[in-house]
Parts: C-alpha cells; sequence; structure tokens
C-alpha cells in the first residue's frame, strides 16, 4: 500500500528576489514497510522533500499524497493535527524538550492525542525498553549521550503509532558505535514491526543499510535503486 | 503536562526569572505599601479633624450656621440634649457656646471662636484633654480658666497662667470683654484650627453672653452647638438622619457635611490605591513582556519542534501564557507578604515624619502615619498583578504562535 505519494513537486525559496528551485518536479512513491534512503549532494533538495513530504513545509507546485490524504488542502492548524496522528518525526540535532525526562518526551505526543494514562505510561515504558535505554527514562536529555537522545527521540516518533517516520540527517551528529545501534535498531523496527522509515542522509553508513536508495541531483530523483533486502 | 513543562521552562534561566519575580514581588509591596501610607495619611487625616475638631455630627440652629450670631442659640437646648442622649448608638455629647471675638495680651490680638463647653463633656467628645501639653486641662476650680494652642500662645507671647483678654459682642449686642487665666496649652496637630479655638467654661462665656437685662434665659440654658460621638461611624448618617426628623427646626450635620474635605479624601483614598496599582502594573507590563519575549526568542527552535511533532498552536499559546502566570503566581504570595508585615509592623509601630511634621501639621495631618489598609486591596493587587502577568504573555505567546515550524527548526 502507498503510504507517500508525490507528483511533480516544485518548491521555489525566494520567488520575489533570486528564486531558487529547491525541487523540480519530484515524483515519488513510497509503500508502507520500506526502508528508503533520500541522499544526494547538499542542496540537493533532500530536507526540502522531507519537510513536504512531512507536511512543515507546501510545495509551490505538484501534489503531494500522505496516506491517501492531500496534505497541501490542509490548514495549518489541521496539519498539525495531521503531523501528530500519522507522521513520526527524528530530527538531526535531537530536538528533545530538554524540561522533560525521556519517558515524558515519549508520553508528550500520546498526551497531545489525548491517551489515557495508563497506555501512555505502558507505552513509553515499552518502547524506551526496545530503544535500549530502560535505565535512563528518567533521565532528562541533557544527562543523556547524543546517541541515547536520538534513541529517545526515535521512540518518540514511533509512540503515536504513526503510518511513517521521517529521519532527517538522523546520525549527523552520531559517533560510529551509535550510529551502528541506532542503525540496527531501526532495521530491528522495519523488519520485526513493519515500521515505515524515510531517511535524508549523507552517511555511507546509513545508506549501505537501505533497502531502497533515492538519489535527488538539482532538486530531481536522478536514481532510483531498490536492493534486496539485507 | 503543559503545566510541568510550564513550570520547569521557567526555571529553565533561573537567574532571569528571579529577577522578574522579585520586580512583581516587590510592585506589590511598592503597591501595598503606598497605599497603607496614603490611606493611613488620609485616615490620620479625618480621624485627626473628626476628634479634635468636627466630631461624628454636630446639631446647630440654622441661622447661626449663616450669621453666626449669638443670638441664633438653640431653643430648649436641654431638652434637645436629653433627646440626643436617649438616642441609641450616641456615645458621648457636648453642649457648647460659641462666639466668635478678640483674644489679646500685652503683645497682640487675635479673632478668635470662643467655645464655651463643660470641661468632662467635651473631653469625651474630643481628645482636648488629650492634647494638653502644658499646664492643665479645665477643671471646675478658678475664676476664668482658658485653653489656648501653643500656636497661639506663640503669637501672643504668653504661656500658663498669664492673662488674656476677650472681647466680644453679647446677645444684647454690646461689646463684653472679660480677663482670662491661661491653665493649659493644647496642640492638635492642626495649625489653622489651633489659631482660631480656645476653650473656655460653658457658665463663664454664658453669663458674660447673656446680658444681666436679660431674663429670659438661664446660664445653663444658652447653647449653640451640640457635638456629639457615635459608637460607630458606619452608623453615623442612621444617627443623623433619625435626629433630623425629631428636630425639624435644627440643622443636624455629619462630619462630611460639615467638612467636605473630609468626605473627599475618604473618597479618595480607592482611587489611591487604583492609581498605584495601575502604575506599577504598567511598569511590570514590560518587564514581564520583556522576559517572555526572551523565553519565546531563545526557544524558537524548540518551539517549531513542538508544532512539528503535532503541538497545536492553542497549547502553545496556553503554554507561554502559563509560563507568564507562574511567574507571577510564584512571586504574589512573597509579595503580599511582604507588604502584610510593613503594613501591620508600620500600623502597630508608626513611621515618623516628624521631618516633614510643620508641613504636615499645618494641613492637619499627625506626625506620626500609622499604615492601615483596607483587606480588599490585597485581592484587588493580586488580581491585578495576574492578569497584569497573563496580559504581559499575550503579545510574546502570539509570537510563539505564528512561527512557521519549517523555519523554527531551521534557526540555531
Amino acid at each position: 500500500m502507498k503510504v507517500i505519494t508525490t507528483k511533480g513537486v516544485v518548491k521555489i525559496y525566494n520567488p520575489d528576489k533570486i528564486p531558487v528551485k529547491a525541487l523540480n518536479g519530484v515524483d515519488l512513491e513510497i509503500s508502507e514497510g520500506e526502508f528508503t534512503a533520500i541522499v544526494g549532494p547538499s542542496g540537493s533538495g533532500k530536507t526540502t522533500l522531507l519537510n513536504i513530504i512531512g507536511g512543515l513545509d507546501r510545495p509551490d507546485e505538484g501534489d503531494v499524497e500522505v496516506g491517501g490524504h492531500d496534505i497541501d488542502a490542509m490548514s495549518d492548524n489541521k496539519l498539525i493535527d495531521f503531523r501528530k496522528e500519522h507522521i513520526g518525526f527524528v530530527f538531526q540535532a535531537y530536538n528533545l524538550i530538554p524540561v522533560l525526562t525521556a519517558r515524558e518526551n515519549v508520553e508528550f505526543v500520546m498526551l497531545l492525542q489525548n491517551r489515557p494514562k495508563e497506555e501512555r505510561h505502558g507505552r513509553a515504558e515499552e518502547l524506551l525498553r526496545a530503544v535500549g535505554l530502560e535505565d535512563k527514562m528518567d533521565k532528562r536529555p541533557s544527562e543523556l549521550s547524543g546517541g541515547q537522545q536520538q534513541r529517545v527521540a526515535v521512540a518518540r516518533a514511533l509512540a503515536p503509532k504513526p503510518d511513517f517516520i521521517l529521519a532527517d540527517e538522523p546520525t549527523a551528529n552520531l559517533d560510529s558505535k551509535s550510529t551502528a545501534n541506532l542503525l540496527d535498531l531501526m532495521a530491528q523496527l522495519n523488519k520485526e514491526e513493519k515500521v515505515t522509515f524515510i531517511f535524508s542522509t549523507h552517511d555511507q553508513r546509513v545508506i549501505d543499510r537501505a533497502r531502497r536508495v533515492v538519489t535527488l541531483v538539482d532538486g530531481k530523483v536522478a536514481t532510483d535503486e531498490v536492493r534486496e533486502s539485507e | 503536562m503543559i503545566l510541568i513543562m510550564a513550570w520547569r521552562n521557567i526555571w529553565r534561566s533561573m537567574t532571569r526569572s528571579l529577577v522578574v519575580m522579585g520586580a512583581i514581588a516587590v510592585g506589590i509591596w511598592a503597591a501595598l505599601s503606598l497605599t497603607g501610607f496614603a490611606t493611613g495619611m488620609v485616615k490620620s487625616y479625618v480621624n485627626n479633624a473628626v476628634q479634635n475638631i468636627v466630631s461624628h455630627i454636630q446639631v446647630h440652629q440654622p441661622e447661626f450656621l449663616d450669621e453666626n450670631e449669638v443670638k441664633y442659640n438653640i431653643p430648649d437646648a436641654e431638652a434637645v440634649e436629653q433627646a440626643i442622649r436617649a438616642e441609641p448608638g450616641v456615645k458621648a455629647v457636648s453642649v457648647r457656646s460659641v462666639v466668635n471675638g478678640m483674644i489679646s495680651s500685652s503683645k497682640g490680638a487675635r479673632g478668635v471662636s470662643i467655645k464655651g463647653v463643660i470641661p468632662e463633656e467635651e473631653a469625651r467628645v474630643n481628645a482636648l484633654d488629650e492634647n494638653i501639653v502644658e499646664g492643665d486641662y479645665l477643671s471646675g476650680e478658678g475664676r476664668n480658666p482658658i485653653l489656648v494652642s501653643s500656636e497661639l500662645a506663640k503669637k501672643l507671647n504668653v504661656k500658663v497662667r498669664s492673662k488674656v483678654v476677650l472681647n466680644f459682642q453679647d446677645r444684647g449686642g454690646s461689646i463684653t470683654a472679660a480677663a482670662f487665666r491661661i491653665v493649659g496649652i493644647f496642640d492638635t496637630d492642626n495649625n489653622p484650627f489651633d489659631l482660631s479655638h480656645v476653650f473656655v467654661r460653658r457658665n463663664d462665656l454664658n453669663s458674660l453672653l447673656i446680658p444681666a437685662a436679660d431674663s429670659s434665659l438661664a446660664v445653663e440654658g444658652l447653647a449653640h452647638e451640640i457635638a456629639l460621638m457615635v459608637d460607630d461611624i458606619r452608623q453615623v448618617n442612621l444617627i443623623a438622619a433619625s435626629l433630623s426628623s425629631k428636630f425639624p427646626n435644627l440643622k443636624v450635620q455629619t462630619y462630611r457635611e460639615i467638612s467636605p474635605d473630609l468626605e473627599l479624601y475618604e473618597g479618595q483614598i480607592k482611587n489611591i490605591s487604583l492609581i498605584y496599582l495601575t502604575v506599577i502594573m504598567l511598569a511590570l507590563v514590560f518587564g514581564i513582556i520583556n522576559t517572555m519575549l526572551m523565553a519565546v526568542l531563545e526557544r524558537i527552535k524548540e518551539l517549531g519542534m513542538l508544532m512539528a511533532i503535532g503541538m497545536n498552536k492553542l497549547r502553545v499559546f496556553l503554554m507561554i501564557v502559563l509560563e507568564s502566570a507562574l511567574l507571577g503566581l510564584v512571586a504574589m504570595p512573597v509579595g503580599l507578604l511582604l507588604g502584610y508585615i510593613t503594613i501591620e509592623y508600620v500600623g502597630a509601630n508608626g513611621i515618623d515624619m516628624s521631618m516633614y511634621a510643620k508641613g504636615l501639621e499645618s494641613f492637619g495631618m499627625s506626625s506620626i502615619i500609622y499604615f492601615e489598609l483596607d483587606p480588599i486591596v490585597y485581592l484587588q493587587v493580586a488580581v491585578g498583578v495576574f492578569l497584569t502577568a497573563i496580559l504581559a504573555s499575550i503579545y510574546p505567546a502570539l509570537k510563539a504562535i505564528r512561527l512557521k515550524p519549517v523555519e523554527a527548526l531551521r534557526t540555531i
């Protein structure tokens, strides 16, 4: 089943001054259960594409369908609700809520969804255990290493049971060991829980583990390579 | 959890939060103390005037108030006095004869209002006996004793036991003069009053006011003014109305009617606290806006992330407003407590304004001011500061929800 479909997506920054075409007609389909890396040189439009798929930005031309919904037609507030229910985000700089503990960070989106307390507690513990942080549940982000913070971010992204997870250069700030651990974790979640992951990355270690690699050059899909599973 | 986040957020920059909380607490303290000071000052003026000068209610012949002539005495004063004493809620009554005349010594002369009083009765109505600073209060002994104020004594260059002469017109219109001996010197802290009033015994004055040929009036029967104090100042209007209906031919006036300035000052207390509160709230608004704006601007990326993962604008708005409200709520009890302690302490011990006492006394205020505060002011200040904190957070909160997540996330 298709979770994401883009048709002729164009995004132009600075349209009035010096226009920069960040995306120049991107057609892409991503199906449930994929483990896809979007790669390309700096300025090729990876992050812009991820932002548009994630409903954080709007295309200037073209259509974006996520889970069968035309997200460009949604109001800003509706889009916030849509992201909360359907999309999980993992950011390059972890971006956890600094004043909340690991457990509270994971619970946060479920709280925004008005899920009952017991369910929130249970799921947060289950996810933190799954990412190997059962002994760090009550630590705040500042007390965790970069790799641990990124694991909390993955657990947080998974908490609301989204249709897919968008990860913008998730390993950019991690050392090799943390990168390997994080990739193992995501690959395992993808394999066992059928979680759909879409990354933007430069990192060869991530590209090597991806089962589909979409290469963007100058805002267009240059190559789209599907590999055999590991 | 939004409440928890808001609470923890305000402690992220502890120094900044403590500074703005300190400003709020000091603002509350200042609003309470200034209002307490102003209330104490006004009450001191009103009490001083009521106790020493006007009393709660005065009864006169209407013409006496217009013409100020001795012939307009209260008819059948003894019966009126009895009826007033029988009125429920009346604490003390003093029946006075009053005449305008001149007091002179070897050094000078001044126009004064001469009040003939029964010493024990007068002491119960005003604090004249307590205001004696030299010599003694009036008593039944001696011939023609008189009380003058220290201010007047200075002008006339007289002291206790000096002799002064009073000149005035009697009921028959003839000029009468009599020698009086100063037995005591008083000071009411109200210079204009002190300079223009002297007190003698009523019988001494009446025997001079009633000409020998006039047999229509006994010495005890002549009175121009009945001053009275009531048990509860809030009952003043009620008692005055009751007396008015009993004596339709007499003019019954409350202290507010006798001295409209007292009513004006009493009415000002509420305005004073509102003015102080408004000024302080305005100052606080800018302090809080500044703090909350800084709190929002340094968290742009985080706010972008919160909106990206699904926190809607209403919740972001609420979180910022809550942070500001919590700043106010934490500082509020501290400010209220500081204010309460100040009001209670200065209310009991007074603040010595003797440096400016000369100026104060010329306005009829005492040199020691006791702070006083209507408990409702604490509530007004608390609500005012809480609303200020909420109001001041609206602009920063609007700024936060106008952020576009994708742009906010890009900031460093």
